[in-house]
């Protein structure tokens, strides 16, 4: 019986090769707290039982100040935060990057666009950015109720960074506020964002 | 964007020109400085010639560190536009697109520019213009040059040219035009392309002809937004006659794609000299949203009808999962099972009927085991659910209960006790009549302990099943459990290989006690794995019972053996004790795990713990950092940290490169290090990944190697 402490020796070694695996196709809105312009934590989680809007926000880039010279930006915060969605503009522009603004800052360029999310959020170590994937400033996402997210991509089908161009554009986030309000399920959600790169 | 506005109305533009020809016939353009970039509209050839076609181009001049857009802008960013108002008699064609660089941003990439680009555009003339005139060609550009900051430009351009009987290349354009056409991707000639979607990938493959050189490094630019990531890296492999170039999947993939279509550019060139080349092929198969973050409602886009390839593809992810059921026997969490099982065929001299119906409920028990878990598989990730294969073993609770099952194991194989004592005989000659049963249900108890061990070439297979419908999942497991009982069938089937068995002796008692010690080294294994789950508490907790377990036992064989009453008593005292100790491991399960601190048995002092925005915040400061993803159960992550990463040479060599060393342990479940994974293209541990600043992150294979880590390194 040779053979068997051989066997046993190869059973050893071949554990060396066993990696275990995991899958994880993830449809729940990754969780975050990040600090408002005041320096007040803010949770996704705070918000369970509501629909939530995630807006990607840099005011140096111009496909942002398309939205807000344009109002565009400033109509859809206003009218579904009088819904009781919450909207929570975030820039996750790194901390270390030129274009980062601090949260006065944030919260002055906001006033001055007469701009009504419920909270401005200041994400300067790209956490949430990164865990959201955002590409683009804007970056939209849409999470219902239950945590889940409903709609991910660009906030309309111009791709383009002139205001005029708001005007008679498809808005994705509207579209799916819209649907998943009425109780439909949204027919659009997933595009490819446009804009500016987030300035990681 | 072709308009033709009336005839009539000379500009002034077109008037400068005119006096400018009187002056010196030729070509009159005007380039237009922007803040960042330099714009003119400029010709390859001196005169417009009826009927004859002309190359012009947009030339945009970036200054240095600005650039400008592809077609598909990649990431973030817009393509350049062209609108042109032409004189009658002069249509224009699209842009032709010179082959685009992969421009990184931070984490982001994308297509495009730097330097000085010539934007392609065909004019054709029409044959009833008359020599003599001059037209004057106007297009407004429009486009997006970035560096850190992103401008949107544009500029009205125009380019004036007689209209002449015949023409010269433009002294000063007409040979970069030519070059930059010599240049142009075009269709990939001699090969053959073919792309299928394989769920979070595509891949497309390529077969030379003969003799084609390799083409080197491939990247792929697709046409469409929202079918392939941009920063995500194409790893090319070499399959058989083919080079296959795995694409991943968007995370936020939209619309439904049935062709793949785009530019391939390869660093050594393809057979002929062409560095990049268009492919436009049928894209079959079914995709799936890479990881990351996509929205609920659409994780699968179904394409164009199966065809043979995915036939083909299937037969191969079939293949691979039987052969990881074959090796799945090997493992050493599955191998003291197999040594039962043999042991069973080498003791009883049974008839060759009972031998197959135990062989086959043996294989029985293995397979629809295997479809119970791709199942619960599939259920669970159709609820969301976060789970991975080697999960079972990051609940304290199933380490706790395994390391019990395999202790009271191995004191049977040490001949503590038999089983056989502990039935009373009625019972007993029905376990015997039931060796069928026995044989099912030790089929499950394989596949149970076999979980967490699958071998390296599995997660092919395996991914293929996550990644494909619930049908494929299940045809997938069916396939590990075949492949996983094939050996015993194969023996209980042939009786000449059995013959090859030795013949019982002896020797048997040896083999089971000998047998015994890969079991207790199982159980120290799990003892280790609980201790890194939870605290030095637990780990006591759980050697007390396993200690109360064996007195228990032990007593058992005495009382069996007509040993005294009281010994019984004791028995049943220390089983009681036994409960009593490992209780709170049950019960706490939940809260234990989420309260217990990270990383402490597996994180070291060089080691920070992971978080992703650790990561990101040490990559933006410019350093490089290499992530261990690891965890207690998995011991290949062991080995290669004990043999490779805490080596003196490779610390050494990450002191030298000042690279942050940082630890992802997924001992318990961690959704940040989940992700991590996911956006890695990776479902399980161990995986060895170096982040650069504003690069892709560099894999490092499985089974680490001391050289494999220095290359890497030097080339930092």
């Amino acid at each position: 019986m040779r053979l068997l402490p051989t066997a046993v020796a190869t059973c050893f070694v071949l554990a060396c090769a066993a990696p275990a695996l995991a899958a994880a196709p993830g449809a729940a809105a990754p969780g975050f707290t990040i600090t408002d312009t005041a320096g007040k934590p803010v949770s996704l989680a705070d918000h369970r039982g509501k629909y939530v809007v995630l807006e990607w926000t840099n005011p140096e880039c111009p496909f942002v100040q398309k939205h807000y010279v344009s109002r565009n930006m400033q109509g859809l915060q206003k009218e579904w935060g009088a819904k009781d969605v919450v909207w929570l503009s975030i820039n996750s522009t790194s901390a270390s990057h030129a274009e980062f603004k601090s949260g006065d800052e944030m919260a002055r360029w906001m006033r001055a666009q007469d701009a009504a999310p419920r909270a401005t959020l200041i994400d300067g170590t790209s956490a949430a950015g990164r865990a959201y994937g955002a590409k683009t400033t804007p970056h939209m996402f849409v999470v219902d109720p239950s945590g889940k997210l409903i709609y991910a991509g660009a906030i309309d089908d111009r791709r383009s960074a002139n205001p005029a161009d708001t005007k008679g554009a498809h808005n994705y986030v509207q579209a799916a506020l819209a649907e998943a309000t009425a109780g439909k399920p949204v027919t659009v959600a997933s595009t490819a964002p446009y804009g500016c790169s987030v300035k990681y | 964007m072709i308009r033709r506005p009336p005839p009539s109305v000379p500009s002034f533009r077109a008037f400068v020109a005119a006096a400018a020809l009187l002056a010196a016939p030729g070509v009159l353009a005007d380039p237009v400085k922007t803040a960042h970039v330099e714009a003119e509209l400029v010709a390859a050839k001196t005169a417009i010639v009826p009927g004859e076609p002309l190359t012009v181009a947009l030339r945009l001049a970036m200054e240095k560190g600005w650039h400008t857009y592809w077609r598909n802008p990649g990431d973030s960013g817009l393509p350049t536009t062209l609108e042109w108002s032409l004189p009658a008699g002069v249509t224009a064609g699209p842009i032709e697109w010179p082959a685009p660089r992969a421009l990184p941003a931070g984490p982001l990439v994308n297509f495009g520019y730097e330097g000085e680009v010539l934007h392609l555009v065909v004019l054709e003339p029409q044959r009833s213009l008359t020599p003599g005139g001059t037209l004057v060609l106007k297009a407004r550009a429009d486009w997006l040059v970035c560096k850190e900051l992103c401008i949107p430009e544009g500029a009205d351009l125009t380019l004036a040219l007689p209209v002449a009987g015949t023409a010269a290349a433009d002294p000063r354009w007409g040979a970069p035009i030519e070059a930059t056409r010599a240049a142009l991707p075009r269709p990939l000639a001699g090969w053959q392309a073919t792309a299928q979607g394989k769920g979070p990938t595509i891949e497309l493959a390529l077969v030379p002809p003969a003799g084609a050189a390799h083409p080197g490094a491939l990247h792929f630019f697709p046409y469409a937004e929202s079918l392939v990531e941009p920063s995500r890296p194409q790893v090319l492999t070499r399959d058989r006659d083919a080079y296959v170039l795995a694409l991943p999947v968007s995370f936020n993939l939209t619309g439904e794609h049935r062709k793949l279509a785009g530019v391939l550019t390869a660093a050594d060139g393809f057979a002929g000299g062409a560095r990049a080349v268009t492919i436009d092929t049928a894209l079959t198969g079914t995709l799936a949203a890479g990881g990351k973050t996509a929205p609920g409602a659409a994780p699968a886009v179904n394409l164009a009808p199966q065809s043979a390839p995915e036939g083909l593809s299937l037969i191969v992810a079939l293949a691979f999962a039987l052969a990881g059921g074959i090796i799945l026997n090997l493992m050493p969490c599955v191998f003291p099972v197999l040594s039962l099982k043999v042991l069973g065929f080498a003791t009883h001299h049974d008839s060759r009927a009972t031998l197959h119906r135990e062989a086959f409920a043996f294989a029985a028990g293995v397979v629809l085991t295997f479809v119970a878990l791709g199942l619960a598989l599939a259920a669970l990730r159709a609820a969301g659910e976060q789970l991975g294969w080697g999960f079972q073993l990051q609940s304290p609770a199933m380490v706790a209960a395994l390391a019990a099952l395999f202790f009271v194991l191995a004191l049977n194989l040490s001949g503590v006790f038999e089983f056989g004592q502990f039935v009373p005989s009625d019972v007993a000659g029905f376990t015997a009549k039931n060796r069928t049963v026995d044989a099912f249900a030790s089929g499950v108890l394989a596949v149970v302990i076999a979980s967490p061990c699958t071998a390296p070439f599995m997660g092919a297979a395996l991914g293929f099943a996550l990644a494909g419908s619930t049908a494929v999942t299940l045809v997938v497991f069916v396939a590990l459990g075949i492949g996983m009982a094939i050996p015993y069938v194969t023996l209980a089937l042939l009786p000449g290989w059995r013959r090859r068995l030795p013949r019982p002796g002896p020797w048997l008692v040896r083999l089971k006690e000998l047998l015994a010690f890969p079991l207790y080294a199982t159980v120290i294994w799990l003892v280790w794995v609980l201790g890194a789950q939870r605290d030095n508490d637990a780990v006591i907790r759980l050697l007390l019972a396993l200690l109360c377990l064996g007195f228990a036992l032990w007593t058992w064989r005495i009382v069996r053996t007509g040993g005294a009453r009281p010994w019984g008593v004791a028995g049943i005292a220390a089983l009681a004790a036994a409960v009593a100790c490992a209780w709170p491991l049950f019960r706490a399960d939940a809260g234990a795990v989420a309260a217990a601190p990270a990383g402490r048995t597996v994180a070291g002092a060089d080691w920070q713990p992971y978080t992703s925005a650790g990561v990101g915040a040490l990559t933006s400061s410019g350093r490089a950092v290499f992530v261990d993803f690891t965890a207690a159960w998995c011991v290949t992550c062991q080995v290669n940290k004990r043999l490779v990463l805490d080596s003196a040479e490779i610390r050494a060599a990450f002191a030298q490169k000042n690279v942050a060393l940082v630890r992802a342990d997924w001992t318990r479940r961690d959704p940040d290090i989940t992700r991590a994974l996911t956006a890695l293209g990776r479902s399980g541990v161990p995986v060895y990944a170096l982040y650069r600043p504003g690069k892709d992150p560099v894999l490092l294979p499985e089974v680490l190697l001391r050289g494999t880590v220095l290359d890497a390194l030097a080339a930092l």
